[in-house]
């Protein structure tokens, strides 16, 4: 009927969130437990204590006020392959961002993208779809141009990447860029037809692995000036799609630049309403 | 005859809540597991109406077997070797004729899971052209995540797949001896492995998961083609219908009429939504129609196939 399901493992009752207070308590009294437990089935405590020195060394991070900033995806992914993460920064925040991180600590590539900002494009809203491996914590980390970081995370239920099949839309023309604004020009969707392939993905004729093939960077640029740079991985769901809000009327004509490895192919397109 | 059909129907998903009611767990399937006889020769044993990750999920896909004069087609095996093997059982008790089919009707774990008790019997597994892929795909999944519904190791081989295919929009016959099943390989729909198995001499038609009855309808395939589906399935000679999920039927235009009124709410609902630039975020965030009322398991389901319509709309 359905290959997907909440609460996979034996032990799933006791990880299945009520509140996230309660939650937190049962997960952090399972930590000594967790780290005898089979790796496979067990949520793991996840990368970002090892992330956390490796990219902020002991700076403070705030991690206090949904209204300045926060992150929202479904508390249990309706499709692990394409589930919906969504960065919301208040308006003190938009203005001064120099980069955002978004992490995913129970992936197997946990960083699902880097973007550098710029004050031309003062965005306050990014959309990625990604896929989730297992029941793990998403987070992402706001630098602001004076060197203040702030995180956000939220949880996310999900179970094994699914079997859910390759989306109806699967194939077309690789590297086709659409563009689908809405709210008076103050958002854009950028999409881009890719496979995304993670390496992870079994050939199901071969039942070998198949070969990494995403797009590693894409970049936004109105005239000479990039607006926004993205570096991103295998977490991003087959055909990447970029979404960015801001609280005025995007610059236009804005062009998109991606990049995929290994074959470094360029794809490009003009966003020009 | 037919009144005890119906009785049988109704009764047992009543015996499947009051398992769950009472805390049973899959281990009381034994006291349970019974097949109603449809027609002449057709036997099908209802699923219960629970959750994926409730007790006894492993039963929750209608399955069972046909009989001819020669051999008996096995038409899915359930979502776990035991469930497999209290089915062969349930054959042995009303015939010792061999089993020379056993015939999967997608790719889901609670349909193809009990393949592994028959391995031994020397049949044939027949599906989908697309069938080894789709099992491909899950295998690790099935392995990590569905172990207990394995026998302990939980191995690839348990994991059984066809021997024989049937290309996509193709027929193909089995002969069981006096009696002719056809199957029918579908282009993807419910999922991109869906297989219909036709016996002309009661005109019953096995759905497998192209019909939905009171369970909320899961999408894994095309919504579209799913639609182009049913209409094509409602145009079949069928007087006897057996769903994937839900109770036999006699009425399949009917029976079809809820499911083809939901996917096209699903796909119209996603439809404007892309139009007027709603993210896939605020598609999965729309409150839940009025349609929820008329099906079961809606949470485990709806939102998902949300998910799956936008994404295969947002490309056309």
């Amino acid at each position: 009927m359905i290959c997907m399901r909440r609460g996979a493992s034996p032990g799933a009752a006791a990880r299945q969130p009520k509140s996230p207070a309660l939650f937190l308590s049962g997960f952090l009294l399972a930590l000594p437990l967790l780290a005898l437990g089979d790796s496979q089935q067990t949520p793991t405590i996840g990368v970002w204590p090892t992330l956390r020195p490796h990219f902020y060394g002991t700076r403070s991070i705030s991690e206090e006020g949904d209204a300045l900033m926060n992150v929202e995806a479904p508390g249990s992914t309706p499709d692990p392959s394409a589930t919906p993460v969504t960065i919301h920064f208040g308006e003190g925040l938009a203005a001064t961002l120099k980069q955002v991180r978004v992490i995913i600590d129970n992936n197997p590539s946990p960083l699902v993208a880097t973007f550098d900002m710029s004050p031309t494009l003062p965005v306050d809203q990014i959309d990625l779809r990604v896929r989730i491996d297992r029941f793990t914590s998403v987070r992402a980390i706001a630098e602001t141009t004076d060197g203040h970081l702030e995180m956000r995370s939220t949880w996310v239920n999900a179970s094994g990447g699914c079997s859910t099949p390759p989306s109806a839309s699967s194939g077309g023309t690789l590297g086709e860029i659409r563009f689908r604004p809405s709210a008076g020009g103050k958002v854009l969707q950028v999409s881009i037809r890719h496979p995304n392939n993670s390496g992870f993905q079994i050939d199901p004729r071969t039942g070998d692995a198949i070969a990494p093939h995403f797009i590693s960077h894409i970049t936004l640029r109105a005239g000479e000036k990039t607006v926004l740079a993205a570096d991103t991985g295998i977490s991003i769901s087959e055909n990447p799609t970029l979404r960015i809000a801001a609280r005025t009327p995007l610059p236009a004509p804005l062009t998109v630049e991606a990049t995929d490895v290994p074959t470094q192919a360029r794809y490009t397109a003009t966003w020009n309403p | 005859m037919q009144n005890a059909t119906q009785w049988g129907v109704l009764l047992l998903p009543l015996l499947a809540a009051l398992d769950v009611a009472t805390g049973a767990t899959a281990g009381d399937n034994a006291a349970t597991f019974g097949v109603d006889q449809t027609a002449p020769g057709i036997f099908v044993h209802i699923g219960k109406p629970v959750a994926l990750d409730a007790p006894g999920h492993d039963d929750i896909a209608n399955i069972g077997f046909v009989t001819g004069k020669r051999c008996i087609a096995v038409i899915d095996t359930g979502g776990s070797v035991k469930i497999g093997r209290e089915l062969r059982a349930a054959i042995r008790q009303h015939s010792s004729l061999p089993v020379c089919y056993v015939i999967t009707t997608h790719g889901h774990v609670d349909h193809v899971l009990g393949n592994a008790a028959f391995k031994d019997d020397g049949a044939h597994f027949v599906g989908h052209a697309m069938l080894p892929d789709a099992l491909m795909r899950s295998r690790d999944l099935f392995l990590r995540d569905y172990a207990e519904d394995l026998d302990a190791p939980a191995t690839p081989a348990q994991i059984i797949g066809p021997d024989e295919t049937v290309p996509i929009g193709n027929e193909m016959t089995l002969d069981l001896g006096g009696r002719t099943l056809t199957l029918r390989a579908w282009p993807k729909a419910h999922t991109d492995s869906d297989l219909t198995v036709y016996d002309s001499q009661t005109h019953t038609l096995w759905t497998g998961d192209l019909l939905f009855i009171r369970r909320t309808p899961v999408l894994d395939g095309s919504v579209k083609g799913w639609l182009a589906a049913i209409d094509s399935l409602a145009r079949m000679d069928a007087r006897h219908v057996i769903p994937g999920h839900g109770p036999p039927t006699d009425k399949p235009a009917e029976a079809l009429e809820p499911e083809r009124r939901y996917l096209q709410l699903l796909l119209t609902a996603v439809h404007a939504q892309i139009a007027r630039g709603d993210s896939l975020q605020q598609a999965l965030r729309e409150p839940d129609p009025p349609e929820k009322a008329n099906w079961l398991l809606w949470d485990e389901a709806h939102r998902h196939n949300v998910a799956r319509v936008y994404q295969e709309l947002e490309w056309e």
